[in-house]
């Protein structure tokens, strides 16, 4: 746009000209402006919509119910005590541990796994272009569908679901990864270059270390998923663990029984996010050095 | 690569340190000084190099046909204007970036890949936050390759001088900028290359441990003959440290004036307020000033 003559004085047409421009440009702008406010007041409309239309269903269906009162709904402690000690022997030797086992069996081979993928799609564009949509798709499929399939056709044992536990956690750990791995600083990958470093020295001593703290984000998702991923698993048909008590529990109507299995399973989920952050803590001492002296007081060194 | 490497300067074979990686600092023999490095084979030689960005509409001439020579032994301080293309000539030289035109010669002769050929400390930083002081500052000695071990007794021995003693395990997220700055150059200097290219080494130091450290690199620079190109704003180390001063003109950066410093060596002692160190700043500073009178705007739309 060269619409300022050098040093000559303008003319009146090519005045008008700009003045033209202008205000067709003003227009545009105008334009797209009252666009912008027209889309963002109608996605707040369907938000508020979809919000109150929700709550008045649930409002209105805890009216329905008849003698809905909290102690039928939740059992008091003593009754899950007492449930406790009924089952506990069996719970202890049997449900808990084989859930635990299908858990960290499923758990490590879905971080194997979503560290191989991650690091494949970052190596290679090729890769990241197939993959990248696959992994996508194969979470909109519901897990549930295949994970039912899978137990039906291979049964009672502990393979199946383990693959269960998989397909719920690998997820996490391999998107995490790879968004970790692609968000290493450029400078210090430049830095290592011009030091002489290979593709594989790069990867190792740079793009890895700082994809470490997402790789323990999606890790930490992971473990919370997991243990879900084995009671549902074991809900559909096993023989032992925690989703079959559950199951039985369901099916004899023992309320207080179901309540136990629901907070065993929140137990051991914790104990697992836990364990993750113990060993984060561990693995990133750097990471939380520096995230101790910015709560110490906060500032820019 | 090794050959190219090898090609030392006289003073180094004829001192024995034809070695020149793995000699202790400590144990190196003082070498005879020779002040003025006679016109050889220069070991870098930059020719005719200009560079222009293109960022969306914006188009910025970083560089405009800069040429130069720097001997073996030489020690170059280059100043000029903010943003007159000092760093882009640096990333020029390491490989990092490619000339629009113009060649870089490296001691062979023009080389495809000229990254890991030359000492590099970039204008930030960019230390490993996931390492310690100590294994920050090995990174070159690892990345050739060499042995671990002897890199950190040597980087051992040379923390107290940097102002790091006590600090080897600290991550640098702990440590200050200044503190940073020096275990950076540390890292530079423990990559042992013949010619060193240094962004601005000294900027976040106060006075005295910057006194201290221009002293410790004169030191170094004499006993192992190190070629040194070394960017600064300020124009009274520009004088102190150098053999030649390479003086930037406003964008787009181009070389309006050598000034050849002839102040006797060694300068450690030399003290701030001697007069020839005062018409040689002087000089430097009307030269300066001169550059940014004429600065001719390299932006266009
Ligand atoms: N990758 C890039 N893309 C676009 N413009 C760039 C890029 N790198 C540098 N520039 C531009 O080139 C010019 C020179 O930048 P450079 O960093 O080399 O300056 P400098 O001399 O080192 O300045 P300072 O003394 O402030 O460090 C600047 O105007 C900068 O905006
Ligand atoms: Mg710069």
């Amino acid at each position: 746009m060269s619409d300022i003559a050098s040093g000559e004085q303008l003319d009146l047409v090519a005045r008008r000209a700009t003045a033209v421009a202008w205000w067709r440009d003003f227009g545009v702008r105008l334009a797209l402006d009252v666009a912008r406010v027209l889309v963002l007041t109608g996605v707040v409309a369907l938000v508020l919509a979809f919000f109150s239309a929700g709550m008045l269903q649930l409002i209105v269906e805890a009216r329905a119910q008849e003698n809905l009162s909290l102690a039928t709904i939740f059992p008091s402690p003593v009754e899950l005590r007492q449930a406790w000690d009924e089952h506990q022997t069996r719970l202890l030797q049997e449900h808990i541990p084989e859930t635990l086992w299908e858990t960290l069996a499923g758990l490590t081979i879905a971080v194997v796994l979503g560290l191989t993928i991650a690091a494949l799609m970052d190596f290679s564009p090729l890769l990241r272009w197939v993959l990248y949509p696959v992994l996508v798709v194969s979470q909109t499929i519901p897990i549930f569908a295949i994970a039912i399939l899978l137990i039906l056709i291979f049964g009672f044992g502990s393979g199946p679901k383990i693959i269960v536990v998989v397909l719920f956690c690998f997820f996490p750990v391999t998107l995490s990864t790879f968004t970790g791995l692609q968000s290493a600083d450029p400078e210090l990958i430049s830095l290592l270059r011009a030091m002489g470093a290979n593709a594989r020295q790069i990867w190792v001593k740079a793009r890895l270390p700082a994809a470490m703290p997402s790789f323990f984000a999606g890790l930490r998702i992971a473990a919370t998923y997991s243990v879900v991923g084995a009671i549902f698993g074991e809900y559909i048909t096993a023989q032992r663990g925690l989703g079959v008590f559950l199951k039985r529990s369901y099916s004899s109507f023992r309320l207080d029984q179901a309540y136990l299995a629901i907070l065993l399973t929140a137990l051991l989920s914790l104990l697992l996010v836990l364990l993750v952050n113990l060993v984060e803590r561990l693995a990133l001492r750097w990471y939380y050095t520096a995230r101790r002296r910015s709560w110490r007081g906060p500032g820019i060194y | 690569m090794s050959s190219c490497r090898a090609v030392l300067s006289e003073t180094e074979r004829s001192a024995g340190l034809g070695g020149g990686d793995e000699i202790p600092v400590s144990a190196a023999p003082a070498s005879p000084t020779i002040m003025t490095p006679e016109p050889r084979v220069p070991c870098l030689e930059v020719r005719g190099v200009s560079k222009t960005f293109r960022d969306g509409g914006q188009i910025v001439h970083a560089l405009d046909r800069v040429s130069f020579a720097a001997y073996p032994g030489e020690f170059i301080t280059i100043i000029g204007p903010s943003g007159s293309g000092k760093s882009t000539l640096f990333n020029i030289i390491t490989g990092l970036t490619e000339p629009d035109e113009g060649e870089i010669v490296l001691e062979c002769g023009v080389v495809r890949r000229r990254a890991g050929r030359v000492g590099y400390m970039p204008q930030r930083d960019l230390l490993l936050p996931w390492r310690t002081v100590l294994n920050n500052v090995i990174l070159g000695p690892e990345l050739d390759g060499r042995s671990r071990r002897e890199a950190r007794r040597r980087a051992r021995e040379l923390l107290p001088l940097f102002g790091l003693e006590g600090f080897e395990n600290a991550f640098p997220e702990t440590l200050s900028g200044g503190m940073r700055q020096r275990a950076a150059l540390l890292r530079t200097f423990l990559t042992d290359r013949e010619v060193l290219l240094l962004d601005e080494p000294f900027g976040a130091l106060d006075a005295l441990t910057r006194r201290e450290l221009q002293r410790w690199l004169l030191g170094v620079w004499e006993r192992f003959r190190k070629t040194i190109l070394f960017i600064t704003h300020d124009v009274e180390e520009a004088v102190y440290l150098a053999d030649r001063v390479l003086v930037f003109s406003g964008r787009p950066g181009r070389i309006v004036k050598e000034l050849r410093v002839d102040l006797p060596r060694p300068r450690q002692a030399i003290s701030l307020l001697s007069e020839d160190l005062r018409r040689h700043e002087a000089e430097l500073l009307a030269a300066l000033e001169a550059a940014n009178g004429h600065a001719p705007s390299g932006e266009t739309k």
